[in-house]
């Protein structure tokens, strides 16, 4: 089925099965890799994109209803060369060790970020409940959240 | 294909490569999971040979590239590697300010070296033009002078990982993130459990199906190859296949760990005696990324793409799957989910390697979610029976210890390994008196294997929850208690200085408690204390932590902060929620639903480490030791909090309750 999807701002056009899960088809026909397969059922996190201005799992959307959404990916989330605040932030207090896991939860954070400029920490592992880390950075990526909040009031 | 030989690498061509435009290449066969050894390396060399570190790119276990190396394991990583780099990097610098010397006509004396440039009070020659045509080579001294300490820019300093920009913007290249041109996707066709041996195969209905390359046979090892990955997917869920299922079950074995005469006789005759059992499930590796590979073997040779912890081992692995000599087959290591040890298999790799020469294409595999917890493998249980003794003097006089558990390596059943494996950490850092230690290996159908500390973790639960009863039995402080057992001046330090930062010793508010435990990880001294809040219902929350850390020589503190942390929130979640359960060998976990870990509400409020490490000690791993004493901490606040002693993971409310209970 031929369908043109939006994403970070850029138009594709593509010719896939229509029920394709969004994240195949970031990861194996537009080359954005930086968003992750973990589980394939909606619950580890690590495939979140944007769509419409909140945050998704991309292995649960499928391509044809992602068609008709503004999809942004963890790529997107940059100007250029410039990260944001909420990116620099996850860089300048490591918080991260394998990154598996980032591209989901900086995702949510983002979306959280725009709904709610100042949240307390409450909100903040609300916001990223559904994102799993083994590697266990969870208290660093609160705070780079914080941080990043406050870096942008 | 193959770069050098596997003889001890002493040559520098091996360690440091500087190119023309003053790029300098450090190698090591060391991996990076995320414990950030790309940065400390880099920092090393980049003090070492007075760079900017930006100029440094290290390379890590492309073994066309890097000299041997056994692997990356038991947290040595940092400690192995760090000399051999420092002084291959100073005998770099040696060389450069001896061709500058010639070049100049002056002598070594009056040169030093600034910024990638060797400099005298009137010029300057950039490394690049220094090598160029004919790149650094020599055997290097053992006794090679170093760059003195107050000359160090990056050593010691806190500094964000190299990789850190490309993780946020989504640009890092993990393994399943590789793209070949003319790739294919593979999937498994999967046995009913471990060791089945596979009858025949009907795949005439999966052939004819869309984007099919092939379907791949080799022994028991069965897979589709297809254009896309929904293809093979779909393929290899339409291939019949017959299988007869052979029951696996691992070796066993005992070992005698420590054997001192008349251990029985004064157990038999102490003033206070106790006896308790330790109970650990199995649990899982557990990686967010499921293991993945990428192979493009040809008839002259293979390349392949891999998360591995021994880049080496694989190479022998893949040769021998696929028919090739080991100098054949190129490993490249790419940034990998963190894996804690379950990537020591080759098991993906493995696989795509078959599939990519049955398909004459290059595959790229990328395991389930269930593919991963049903065929990885897992930390096996363990059963642990401790005794001991304490004198008239509240001493302890004699010890025993039998550990029974499953096989903790691949290495099979060598009782040198053995002992450092599945025994690591059976015998306590304490003064015990006479003491016995066994390990006994018992059979299990599960697969079993490395897991982070491997089995250090399981003794130190079983110790350190017992060094508290042995305390409360004999009516001492547990800290008091601790340090009455304590020889060694370093692990007594950390112990205090935990107690002493998490006001151990004041009383906390009604439901809550705190705990200690510490221990001595290959080396490195770490000590905690954990404060937990536990409800009328048995739940408990963990409310904070504390760490003292002495990892000897610190080159990235925050570096060390940060797995440290790591380690700790992940043995929470080992401690308070995890248990793989299986059935007749098979894992019935599927996915995060039915294996659930620690989420970002259940993280505490604060883990606060002290990073205080001997700075005259050479620096020990800090990847592991975090998640070794964690169990027993939260175990032992658990106790001081309500009164329940559990003895068996994970410490869940309907334990606390059933603990608590009347008897």
């Amino acid at each position: 089925m031929r369908l043109t999807l939006h994403v970070n701002g850029a138009v594709h056009e593509i010719d896939v099965a229509p029920t394709l899960p969004l994240l195949a088809v970031l990861r194996d026909d537009l080359g954005l890799t930086g968003t992750r397969y973990g589980c394939g059922r909606g619950q580890c996190g690590a495939c979140y994109v944007i769509a419409d201005r909140r945050g998704v799992a991309s292995c649960l959307l499928t391509v044809e209803q992602a068609s008709r959404m503004e999809i942004t990916t963890v790529e997107g989330l940059a100007k250029g060369d410039s990260l944001t605040p909420l990116q620099q932030a996850f860089v300048d207090l490591d918080a991260m060790q394998c990154g598996y896991c980032t591209s989901g939860m900086l995702i949510s954070a983002t979306v959280l970020l725009a709904n709610e400029p100042v949240p307390d920490e409450t909100a903040v592992r609300d916001a990223l409940a559904g994102h799993l880390c083994r590697c266990g950075v969870y208290g660093r990526a609160i705070r780079a959240v914080l941080t990043a909040a406050e870096a942008s009031r | 294909m193959s770069g050098w030989g596997e003889e001890r690498p002493t040559d520098l061509a091996q360690r440091i490569r500087i190119d023309p435009d003053g790029t300098i290449e450090a190698f090591s066969g060391k991996i990076d999971f995320g414990q950030g050894i790309r940065t400390a390396f880099a920092q090393i060399v980049a003090d070492e040979l007075d760079v900017p570190i930006e100029r440094v790119r290290v390379v890590l276990g492309d073994t066309a590239r890097v000299p041997f190396d056994f692997g990356t394991f038991g947290s040595h990583s940092v400690a192995q590697e760090t000399p051999h780099l420092r002084r291959a990097a100073a005998f770099a610098r040696r060389q450069l300010l001896e061709r500058a010397s010639r070049k100049l006509g002056l002598p070594v004396e009056r040169l030093d070296t600034r910024e990638g440039s060797v400099v005298s009070d009137r010029s300057s020659i950039g490394y690049g033009e220094l090598v160029n045509g004919s790149p650094l080579a020599g055997p290097i001294p053992d006794d090679i002078p170093l760059m003195p300490t107050e000359r160090h820019r990056y050593s010691g300093r806190p500094m964000p990982r190299l990789e850190a920009r490309e993780i946020v913007t989504g640009r890092a290249t993990y393994v399943a993130d590789v793209r070949l041109a003319g790739m294919a996707r593979g999937a498994m066709v999967r046995p009913p459990a471990r060791g089945a041996k596979l009858r025949s195969v009907d795949d005439s209905a999966a052939r004819r199906m869309p984007g099919v390359i092939a379907i791949v046979r080799n022994g028991d090892v069965l897979g589709v190859v297809a254009e896309r990955d929904e293809q093979a997917r779909a393929a290899a869920a339409a291939v019949l296949a017959d299988w007869h299922a052979v029951p696996v079950e691992g070796p066993s074995a005992d070992v005698p760990m420590r054997r001192d005469a008349q251990t029985a006789a004064r157990l038999a005759g102490a003033a206070t005696r106790l006896e308790r059992t330790f109970v650990l499930p199995s649990i899982a590796n557990a990686p967010i990324g499921p293991s993945a590979a990428v192979a493009d073997v040809r008839a002259e040779g293979a390349t392949v793409y891999v998360g591995t912890h021994r880049p080496f081992g694989v190479r022998d692995q893949v040769a021998k799957a696929i028919g090739l000599a080991p100098e054949r087959v190129r490993v490249i290591p790419m940034i990998t989910s963190g894996t804690y040890g379950r990537n020591s298999q080759g098991d993906a790799t493995i696989e795509a390697a078959i599939l990519s020469k049955g398909a004459g294409r290059p595959v790229l595999l990328q395991w389930t979610r269930e593919e991963e917890f049903a065929w990885s493998p897992s930390r096996p249980e363990a059963v642990l029976e401790v005794r001991a003794g304490l004198g008239a003097d509240g001493r302890i006089v004699a010890w025993r210890y039998d550990e029974h558990t499953n096989v903790h390596t691949a290495a099979g059943l060598d009782p040198q390994v053995l002992g450092v494996t599945s025994g690591r950490n059976a015998i306590p850092p304490y003064a015990i008196g006479t003491a016995e230690v066994t390990l006994h290996i018992e059979p299990t159908r599960l697969r079993t294997a490395n897991f982070r500390s491997l089995a250090a973790a399981e003794n130190v639960f079983a110790i350190e929850s017992f060094m508290d009863e042995l305390a409360i039995a004999a009516k001492q402080d547990p800290l008091a208690f601790r340090l009455r057992h304590i020889d060694d001046q370093r692990f007594r330090r950390v112990v205090e200085r935990v107690a002493e930062r998490s006001a151990l010793a004041a009383a906390p508010p009604a439901r809550r408690g705190r705990g200690l435990a510490c221990t001595i990880y290959h080396g490195t001294y770490v000590a905690q204390v954990a404060e937990v809040e536990v409800a009328a219902s048995g739940a408990i929350r963990l409310l904070r932590f504390w760490c003292v850390v002495d990892p000897g020589q610190v080159l990235n503190p925050d570096g060390v902060r940060n797995q440290i942390e790591g380690g700790i929130q992940q043995s929470a979640s080992w401690t308070l929620l995890e248990e793989l359960r299986h059935r007749e060998g098979r894992v019935v976990a599927t996915g995060w639903d039915t294996y659930p870990i620690a989420t970002f509400r259940d993280a505490p409020e604060s883990i606060e480490v002290l990073v205080e490490g001997d700075e005259a000690a050479p620096p020990t791993g800090v990847g592991e030791p975090g998640a070794v004493p964690a169990a027993a901490a939260i175990a032992n606040a658990v106790y001081a909090a309500c009164g329940a002693r559990i003895r068996e993971l994970p410490i869940t409310r309907e334990r606390v309750r059933a603990a608590l209970a009347p008897r």
